[in-house]
């Protein structure tokens, strides 16, 4: 991998060129919180934040997307073609370039490739800067805070400078592109660089522990936990909303009034909906505020687990900051497993599930 | 050239604005001043001008260069002829990315101090080539965007 470093102080030189790869995105502030959107001046990007409302998926599956339209005169028209729009994504934290490979497990790999997500990806460069935890943050313990893969450049501030770890072959174009404003780093600058992350790491203070949890939750299916936790949830969903792995869709048909003709939107859906696991026929599968929310815990910590190896949880903790009923996970997890210590289950086996 | 062709110049050093805006005053074009990028964007939104003077370093130092990307995505502001006229390679050694190298999305640049002469050319050049829709267009990225 191809490192070089750039100067904090031309960082605004370097982001200016970035569009002649595709429209910039950064972290802006948005009310009181931040979000990536398309910063009016350098001043806007916020290199500092401790995350986004919405996650970086909203650039790959976005909230409603037309899929495609159709008239009993025209046939179909495919709308993939707009999901091609070259963009340029700058400032995303390694959990959240974390959640994008998972959910590339899931849509750009095997069985259910989704030819609109990889349009997506494919246009999209990704630039990631590290972060600092804050008291939400768990990225450590989920093996988030740190990603080898899956970025077009990574900035890592060493002091005066960023590190700048190449990724991809259209990260190097970035680089060379950008020419003099880069400088080759020395052996201090590594040295700075093992000097900080593992202060970084070490810095993170809210830890959950993960030994054990899926064989956990399959222990504590009817606790009370989850009836208490229904009694707490709205159901409002915001917690997949801002999830940087949660994925559910709706697929519906939207008719114009009058004809025949109309367009396919699939569009953000939550498993704590309450029509969610309604079925045809009336049935549905999870009728009660707590089947769904255990449902969601379960999901992510042990039903992706089985599929695919790792937890889909990151650690970003954007679900805590904006459940309206204070949910967090943090605090479920440690539940479920104080209770199952109470309930006298020994935690079965010594190792992590695997990242 | 029409004599009734409008410029925008968007640059906060009110004595360029001044010397130039004077300049192209006398050569016939309704002037329109902006003392900054989103001040700028406004107007030209409002005005549609005919050719849009733009300086990069101003409250912030590449703020032109955001600046450039909306007014690129307001429709209708698409193909107005921008000229960038900035001293940033003076100010900024370090800053080498050449202006000739596909990224910048405007139809021309230029260093200051600028030649009168050249500035005048250039804009009756481009306006004429815009209003024939020739393709003068932008210096095109070479990514096609």
């Amino acid at each position: 991998m191809k490192i070089l470093k750039i100067p904090k102080k031309h960082l605004d030189l370097f982001v200016s060129v970035l569009p002649a790869f595709g429209e910039l995105y950064a972290p802006v502030k948005r009310g009181s919180g931040y979000a990536f959107d398309r910063p009016a001046a350098w001043s806007d990007v916020q290199m500092a934040y401790p995350r986004t409302i919405l996650p970086p998926r909203k650039f790959f599956l976005p909230p409603r997307e037309a899929t495609f339209r159709f008239d009993p005169k025209e046939g179909f028209t495919d709308l993939l073609v707009e999901a091609a729009t070259p963009r340029v994504l700058f400032g995303v934290h390694a959990y959240d370039i974390y959640g994008l490979n998972i959910l590339d497990r899931v849509f750009a790999q095997g069985k259910y490739a989704d030819p609109y997500y990889i349009a997506r990806r494919k246009h999209t460069a990704i630039i990631g800067i590290d972060f600092v935890p804050d008291d939400r943050h768990f990225a450590s313990s989920m093996n988030a805070d740190f990603v080898d893969t899956g970025f077009d450049l990574f900035l890592s501030d060493i002091g005066d400078h960023y590190l700048v770890l190449v990724g991809t072959s259209r990260g190097d174009d970035m680089a060379v592109m950008s020419g003099s404003l880069l400088e080759p780093p020395t052996e201090a600058d590594f040295a700075e660089y093992k000097r900080r992350s593992s202060e970084r790491r070490s810095a993170s203070r809210t830890q959950v522990d993960l030994a054990a949890l899926p064989e956990i939750l399959e222990m504590e299916y009817h606790s009370q936990v989850w009836e208490e936790l229904g009694q707490q949830c709205l159901s409002c969903g915001s917690c997949s909303m801002v999830c940087p792995t949660c994925y559910c869709f709706d697929v519906n048909d939207e008719v114009a009034l009058g004809s025949r003709a109309g367009t396919r939107v699939r569009s953000w859906d939550s498993c704590l909906f309450k029509t969610h696991a309604l079925v045809a026929g009336g049935e549905n599968f999870r009728h009660s505020r707590a089947s769904r929310i255990k449902f969601r815990f379960y999901h992510k910590q042990r039903g992706f687990v089985a599929e695919y190896g790792r937890p889909s949880c990151v650690g970003c903790g954007r679900c805590a900051a904006s459940c309206p009923a204070g949910i967090d996970i943090v605090t479920v997890i440690q539940k479920i497993r104080g209770q199952a210590d109470a309930n006298g289950d020994r935690a079965v086996g010594t190792n992590a599930p695997g990242r | 050239m029409n004599p009734s062709n409008t410029v925008l110049i968007i640059d906060d050093d009110p004595d360029f604005v001044r010397a130039v805006g004077g300049l192209m005053a006398a050569s016939g074009y309704q002037v329109e001043t902006a003392a900054g990028g989103r001040d700028g964007l406004e107007r030209a939104k409002a005005l549609r001008p005919d050719l849009i003077l733009l300086d990069i370093m101003m409250a912030d130092r590449t703020e032109g260069f955001f600046t450039l990307e909306q007014l690129r995505d307001v429709p209708g502001l698409e193909r107005t002829p921008v000229i960038v006229i900035s001293s940033i390679y003076a100010a900024q050694p370090a800053f080498k990315v050449s202006p000739e190298a596909g990224w910048l999305p405007a139809d021309l640049f230029l260093a200051k101090p600028v030649d009168p002469a050249r500035l005048l050319a250039e804009s009756s050049r481009l306006i004429a080539a815009t209003a024939a829709d020739q393709p003068s267009s932008p210096p095109g990225r070479s990514n096609g965007r």
